[in-house]
C-alpha cells in the first residue's frame, strides 16, 4: 500500500474548469472519500490519479514515485466502478483470477489459485467460485468487482460510487463490510460519492469538493460540526442544518426578512465579539438536533409538519416564513397547527459570513 | 374526496403473479402509502385504481361503486408520474389550468382556482415562467398543481420525487404532506423509499412479490412489524436480526445469539411465548436504538468490543461484536472514539422482537393472532 499526494492538479475540458489546483496528502492505508455532487470534480480527480486522464498541470505522486508519465496500467492502482464491469460469460474464479494473468505478472498458477480463494474467503464469496457472473445477485457482483481489485494487491484502491446502483438495505451492509475489509487489509483507499452518509460513515477523512475545488478536508466529525463554509454545512448532514440571515443588534440576533430574534446568552455574545468583529450582518446556522421544543421561549411558531421515522420526528416548525426543522423523541405528539415554542442550543450555532459564506470561526 | 376499496384483487402476466388477493380500504381524505422493492405490485395496484391496468380478478370500488367497466378517464382520479408530463410550450399557470379548461370555467375562476393551489406548493412567483425555466422540483410543484386544482376524487402518485434530490427529496416530503393536510385529498402514494413512508403517510401498505405484507400507522409497522420482510424493510439503519437459542431459566429467559458464549436474559413470558409455543428455529431482531450501549461494567450487560464506528453527525452506529455475532448499535455523537475498545450490551426487552425464521413471522406478543386472523 501506499500514500498520495496531489499537487496543484488542473483539468479543464474545452472551458470547463473540471478540478483547479486541487492539492491534496492521502496517507498510507487511509480510507479517503472525495464527496460532491454531480460535476464537482470527484471523478476527474480520480481518473487522474488512475491514469485515465491526463491533467494539465499538476503533479500525481504515488508513494516515492512522481507518475504523471506513467500509463495506467503500471501505476499499479485498482479501479471499481459504479458499473460492475465484469465478464458476464466467465465464472467467478476466472474473473478473479483475470488480473493476475497478465503477461506483465508471470504468477506462478499456484500462487493465483491461493491468491483467488483468500479473496474469496475475504468477501465470503467461496461458494460462488465456480458460478457465471451473470447468475449472481447485485450485492454478489460488486463483492467480485472488489474481489477482482483485491486480489492484484495494488498500491492504490479507487472506488468510484461502487454503492450507488445496489438498494439501500444492501448499501447499508456494503458499507461497513467495505470499510471493515480495508481495516483488515489496511489498504489506501480513495472512495468517490455523492452521497454524505456514505462519506461520513467510511471515511478516515473525507474531501468535500465543488465545482472542481477542494473546499475541506477534515474527518467526518470535523467536516460535520466544523464545516468550511455553507456549502459544507448543508451538504452534509440530514435532515439539512436551518440557515438564517441575520443582523447582530445588541443583546440579540435579529432574523430577516420575517423577523424573529435569538437573544443572546453571554458565551455566545463573547464568540460573536471574537468572530464577527465589526461586522453586523451574518448568516446563522443551526442543525435540527439543535432545535428543541421548550414551554417558553422567544421564538413562537406553529407545527408545519411532523414526519414519524420511527427512531425518531423530524419536526418542521412555522416561523413566519421560515421553515425550521427540528429533531425531537419518537413519542413527541404534538398536533399540526398547535403553536409551539423553540429554542436553539446556542453552543452549537454555526456562524457564517453572509456574503462569502465562510464560517466565521475559521475565517 | 373519496374512499377507494380494493377487493380480492389479483393479477398475473402469464405465471408470473403480480398481485395475489389484495384487500385494502383507503378511507376519504387518508394518505396510503403502497411501499416495497421493485417488483412487488405496488406500481400495478395504483394503475390499476386509475384504470390504466386491467385486473384479472377482484373489485375496485370508488365511494362503494364499482368502477371496472369505467374507462381511465371517467374514474376522476389524478395521476402524477415521477416523470414530469408537462406542456412545453404552455406557461405554468396555464399548465396547471389545463384540466380546467375543459369545464368551461370562467376566466376569474380559473385564475382563482391556479392561484390558490400554486400558494400551497409555493409557485406563484413562477406561474408565468415555462417548464423549461424551471428547476425540477418546480416542475414537479406544477405537475402535481395541475393534479390537484381540478380538486379529483383521489390522487395518485407513482414515485413523484423518486427523480429529485436527497435535499429536495427532503422538502418535497414536508411540502407533500402540508399539502394534504390542507387539500385533505385522499392520496395513493407508490415508492420504494422507506423514509418517504414513514414520514407522509397516515397507513403504509407493504407489498412483497405481490403479497400485502403489513398494513399501519408508520409507528405500527416500526414498532411492531408482522415479520421479518417488513422488519427489515422498514428502518434505517436495518433493525440487528440474528438466529438465537431461548431457553427458559427459573423464571427467566436466555437468549443466546448464534456465535456468542453467553446469554441474554429476558423476563419468563418471552421463553412463554416464543419456545414453548413450539417454535426452535427462531431469529432475534432489534433496532440499533433498542441496544443499550454502556462504557462499564452494568449487571445484566454482556460484554463485546467495537468493531467498527459509523458516524452519522447527529449520532453515530456502532459495530459491536459479541463473540462471533455481530450487532449494530445507535449511541450519541462520539460515545466511543476507539475501535476495539471493550463496552457493555444489553437490548432493551420491549423493543426485542423474536420471529419464527421459516415463516417469518413475528412471535411477539398478541400481535400474530390479530395479524393471522
Amino acid at each position: 500500500m501506499a500514500k498520495l499526494t496531489l499537487n496543484n492538479l488542473s483539468k479543464t475540458y474545452g472551458d470547463v474548469a473540471a478540478v483547479r489546483n486541487l492539492s491534496l496528502d492521502i496517507r498510507d492505508r487511509e480510507f479517503f472519500v472525495l464527496l460532491g455532487p454531480t460535476g464537482a470534480g470527484k471523478t476527474t480527480t480520480l481518473r487522474c490519479i488512475a491514469g485515465l486522464e491526463k491533467p494539465e498541470t499538476g503533479e500525481v505522486w504515488i508513494g516515492e514515485d512522481l507518475v504523471n508519465e506513467w500509463s495506467a496500467a503500471n501505476r499499479d492502482v485498482a479501479l471499481v466502478f459504479q458499473q460492475y464491469s465484469l465478464y458476464p460469460n466467465y465464472t467467478v474464479r476466472k474473473n478473479l483470477e483475470f488480473p493476475l494473468k497478465s503477461k506483465l505478472r508471470q504468477l506462478p498458477a499456484k500462487e493465483i489459485d491461493s491468491r483467488v480463494h483468500k479473496v474469496a474467503e475475504t468477501l465470503r464469496i467461496s461458494h460462488l467460485l465456480d458460478r457465471r457472473t451473470d447468475r449472481l445477485s447485485g450485492g454478489e457482483m460488486q463483492r467480485v468487482a472488489i474481489g477482482r481489485a483485491i486480489v492484484r494487491e495494488p498500491r492504490l484502491f479507487l472506488m468510484d460510487e461502487p454503492l450507488s446502483n445496489v438498494d439501500a438495505k444492501l448499501r447499508e451492509l456494503l458499507r461497513s463490510e467495505l470499510r471493515g475489509l480495508q481495516l483488515k487489509l489496511g489498504a489506501t483507499l480513495i472512495f468517490v460519492t455523492h452521497d454524505q452518509v456514505e462519506a461520513m460513515t467510511m471515511g478516515d477523512r473525507i474531501g468535500v469538493l465543488c465545482d472542481g475545488e477542494l473546499i475541506q478536508i477534515g474527518t467526518p466529525y470535523e467536516v460535520y460540526n466544523s464545516p468550511y463554509n455553507t456549502f459544507v454545512a448543508s451538504f452534509v448532514g440530514t435532515p439539512t442544518i436551518n440557515l438564517f440571515d441575520g443582523t447582530i443588534d445588541g443583546d440579540r440576533i435579529v432574523v430577516v426578512p420575517e423577523k424573529f430574534e435569538i437573544v443572546l446568552q453571554p458565551a455566545l455574545r463573547v464568540r460573536l465579539n471574537q468572530v464577527a468583529g465589526l461586522r453586523n450582518a451574518l448568516r446563522v446556522g443551526v442543525r435540527p438536533e439543535h432545535v428543541k421544543l421548550v414551554a417558553k421561549s422567544d421564538i413562537a411558531g406553529t407545527l408545519y409538519g411532523a414526519e414519524d421515522h420511527g427512531v425518531e420526528m423530524i419536526l418542521t416548525i412555522r416561523v413566519g416564513e421560515h421553515l425550521i426543522r427540528a429533531t425531537s423523541s419518537a413519542t413527541t405528539r404534538v398536533p399540526v397547527n398547535a403553536p409551539v415554542q423553540i429554542a436553539f442550543m446556542q453552543d452549537k450555532l454555526h456562524l457564517f459570513d453572509p456574503e462569502t459564506g465562510k464560517n466565521l470561526a475559521q475565517a | 374526496m373519496a374512499e377507494l376499496d380494493l377487493i380480492d384483487i389479483e393479477k398475473h402476466f402469464g405465471a408470473n403473479w403480480v398481485i395475489r388477493k389484495l384487500n385494502l380500504r383507503i378511507n376519504q381524505g387518508e394518505f396510503v402509502v403502497l411501499l416495497g422493492p421493485s417488483g412487488c405490485g405496488k406500481t400495478t395496484t395504483l394503475r390499476a385504481i386509475a384504470g390504466l391496468e386491467a385486473i384479472d380478478s377482484g373489485e375496485i370500488r370508488i365511494d362503494g361503486k364499482p368502477v371496472e367497466s369505467l374507462p381511465a378517464s371517467d374514474r376522476d382520479i389524478a395521476f402524477v408520474f415521477q416523470l414530469y408530463s408537462l406542456y412545453p410550450h404552455m406557461t405554468a399557470f396555464e399548465n396547471i389550468a389545463f384540466p380546467l379548461r375543459a369545464f368551461r370555467m370562467s376566466d376569474k375562476e380559473v385564475r382563482e382556482k391556479v392561484k390558490s393551489v400554486a400558494k400551497v406548493l409555493r409557485i406563484e412567483h413562477l406561474l408565468q415562467k415555462k417548464p423549461s425555466a424551471l428547476a425540477g422540483g418546480d416542475m414537479q410543484r406544477v405537475t402535481i398543481g395541475r393534479a390537484l386544482v381540478r380538486r379529483p376524487k383521489a390522487v395518485l402518485m407513482d414515485e413523484p420525487i423518486g427523480a429529485l434530490d436527497a435535499k429536495l427529496r427532503e422538502e418535497m416530503r414536508v411540502e407533500l404532506r402540508r399539502l394534504h393536510i390542507e387539500n385533505q385529498s385522499t392520496t395513493v402514494y407508490v415508492t420504494h423509499d422507506q423514509v418517504e413512508a414513514m414520514s407522509m403517510a397516515d397507513r403504509i401498505a407493504i407489498m412483497n412479490d405481490g403479497v400485502l405484507q403489513q398494513v399501519g400507522s408508520p409507528t405500527e409497522v416500526y414498532s411492531s412489524p408482522a415479520n421479518l420482510f417488513v422488519a427489515q424493510f422498514v428502518g434505517s439503519p436495518i433493525m440487528n436480526v440474528v438466529n438465537c437459542r431461548v431457553e427458559s431459566s427459573d423464571s427467566t429467559t436466555k437468549v443466546r445469539l448464534d456465535g456468542m458464549e453467553s446469554s441474554f436474559q429476558f423476563g419468563g413470558e418471552v421463553y412463554q411465548r416464543v419456545a414453548a409455543a413450539g417454535h426452535d428455529d427462531i431469529a432475534l431482531g432489534v433496532r440499533p436504538e433498542a441496544v443499550l450501549v454502556e462504557r462499564t461494567e452494568q449487571p445484566g450487560y454482556l460484554v463485546g468490543e467495537v468493531h467498527l464506528i459509523e458516524p452519522l453527525g447527529a449520532y453515530d452506529i456502532l459495530d459491536i461484536a459479541l463473540g462471533k455475532a455481530v450487532i449494530r448499535a445507535r449511541t450519541e455523537s462520539r460515545f466511543v472514539t476507539r475501535l476495539h475498545e471493550p463496552v457493555w450490551v444489553q437490548l432493551d426487552e420491549i423493543r426485542t422482537h423474536f420471529f419464527d425464521r421459516k415463516s417469518g413471522l413475528v412471535l411477539n406478543r398478541e400481535r400474530q393472532s390479530k395479524w393471522q386472523s
